[in-house]
């Protein structure tokens, strides 16, 4: 048993001390205003952290993210379930939809800026345009796929249309919208750092801008690192949320 | 028995029968739906934004100037030169480090995190990096599409590759078949479904890096010439470049789930990854 999850671990751990080990090398041999080593980059971190720069910026972030998330969540599903509810506005909106699932988001922010300024408003709503169609495309999906037998049992035994969602069509969509959720996370992230470059100037993103403008590097691969972190455990998140609600799935 | 087959038969006779008359009134309402889009837009703008604010109407008057205008076509030709550029390399390298990942458990264990890790970064944050490696050049442009694009064919590749039935795998070994005819006969094709998922991400990710590099590096493009226009309060000039964007997202989307419709009728289409 413990053998067997040595050997499993094993290549984990070296590939993960190689390629640490890897980010030393090349850092040390190469000029300091193109890469710098690993260790000088968890220095350069602690230092953010110790002048309170990164945990004020993080926070910022988190709001930021947080509320258009949110926001996107509580409009994208109920809209999704309501869409699949009556086929007749689904089948006219569907193709509408799906071409803002596919646009590239970022091509509106110009004009967001110019219409809406700076503040937090216009930031907002770039992280929610970018979270909404993937919650909304999923769950119009899902609510979609409900078996039509489903809604007729319920109907012949006459219940309400207000049981009739808590019953079935909020327990059957919910495994959807949380794929779509994870999208969302995903997205959401990209959207966030989107705004805070191209509108005013806040939080990480200023962070990681500050330190280029600077010339920064080490600065500014701290920031990646932590960035690239957070990434990585939002989608663990996420994954972990979509599982959660997937076990009946099928 | 009348009772039961008239339970059976409606709603089959029905359905047979409003499904021409659906499609059209389909087709009909969605127009409706998207000439009320139009419609609230035009008012909703006339009524409480500036001037400038891109609106139907004006959009398709600019039409024909922004058509006529050579900087326009440059703009798109360059910002598709570098996506299709960027697409070829990240299919060439993410499908060989895909096939590696999916058919060898050690490179598996030891790479897979590393994958995963970068796919999560959100591609953005690497752009103050390539410009400072690359400078405010195509280059810079062209790897941010890279970085966009890749992590998405590797997963794809090497979850395609993994899923090769075994049998397969050892009918061609005991009938000698050397490894590399293997991956190139048997994994390779198996895989193209994955590969397709794959791509039609990994083009939709490549379109927003291409956007972004251009509005944060100044790169001549359709990015940069809706940057431009919207800052001159050109709305509807520029919103005639989101329009060209979307129609390419839109497009590819179509075109890949046609040609897996197409040629490989056999999968069903799974939706994965962001």
């Amino acid at each position: 048993m413990l053998r067997n999850t040595l050997s499993r671990r094993l290549p984990f751990f070296a590939s993960l001390f190689a390629g640490m080990a890897l980010w030393e090398i090349v850092g040390r041999n190469s000029s300091p205003a193109f890469m710098v080593p690993l260790s000088e980059t968890l220095a350069r971190f602690w230092q953010l952290v110790d002048n309170g720069q990164f945990p004020a910026q993080f926070l910022d972030s988190a709001t930021l993210f947080l509320t258009g998330l949110g926001l996107a969540i509580v409009v994208g599903m109920p809209l999704g379930m309501l869409l699949a509810r009556i086929p007749a506005v689904r089948l006219a909106l569907d193709p509408y939809i799906m071409t803002l699932y596919a646009t590239p988001m970022v091509a509106l922010i110009p004009f967001i800026l110019s219409i809406m300024g700076f503040g937090f408003a216009p930031k907002v709503l770039v992280v929610f345009l970018f979270a909404v169609f993937p919650v909304l495309y999923n769950t119009v999906e899902g609510a979609r796929s409900i078996k039509p037998e489903l809604i007729e049992v319920a109907r012949s035994f006459r219940s309400s249309e207000w049981s009739l969602w808590r019953e079935v069509m909020v327990p059957y969509t919910l495994p959807f919208c949380m794929t779509g959720v994870r999208q969302a996370i995903g997205r959401g992230l990209v959207g966030m750092v989107a705004a805070e470059f191209f509108l005013s100037s806040t939080g990480l993103g200023q962070l990681i801008m500050s330190s280029s403008q600077n010339f920064d590097t080490s600065g500014v691969f701290a920031m990646i690192l932590m960035i690239g972190l957070i990434g990585v455990g939002l989608m663990r998140i996420g994954s972990m949320i979509e599982n959660h609600f997937a076990r009946w799935r099928v | 028995m009348t009772e039961a087959n008239a339970a059976i038969g409606i709603p089959a006779t029905s359905a047979s029968a409003a499904k021409p008359k659906r499609a059209g009134s389909a087709l009909i309402s969605r127009l409706i739906a998207g000439g009320c889009i139009l419609l609230a837009w035009e008012v909703i703008v006339r009524m409480f934004a500036p001037a400038y604010v891109a609106k139907p109407s004006n959009i398709v008057m600019v039409i024909p100037k922004v058509m006529t205008d050579p900087l326009f076509w440059n703009s798109t030709a360059q910002t598709l030169g570098a996506v299709a550029q960027g697409l070829i390399l990240a299919l060439i390298f993410g499908t060989i480090i895909g096939l590696l990942l999916g058919r060898s458990v050690t490179m598996e264990r030891m790479l897979r995190h590393y994958v995963n890790g970068f796919y999560a970064v959100p591609m953005i944050v690497i752009l103050p990096l390539v410009t400072l490696w690359f400078g405010y050049t195509g280059a810079a442009r062209l790897a941010t599409i890279v970085f966009a694009a890749v992590f998405s064919i590797i997963i794809n590749v090497s979850d395609g590759a993994r899923a090769v039935p075994r049998e397969y795998l050892e009918v061609a070994a005991s009938f000698r078949s050397s490894k590399l005819r293997m991956y190139i006969e048997i994994v390779l094709p198996a895989a193209t479904p994955y590969f397709l998922a794959g791509l039609r991400l990994a083009a939709g990710r490549a379109l927003i890096g291409a956007v972004v590099a251009e509005f944060f590096a100044a790169i001549g493009g359709l990015g940069h010439f809706i940057l431009y226009n919207s800052r001159t309060f050109h709305h509807a000039e520029a919103f005639v470049g989101v329009l060209l964007l979307a129609g390419f997202g839109v497009g590819f989307e179509v075109l890949v789930n046609w040609s897996t419709k197409r040629f490989l009728p056999w999968y069903r289409r799974d939706d994965r990854g962001t």
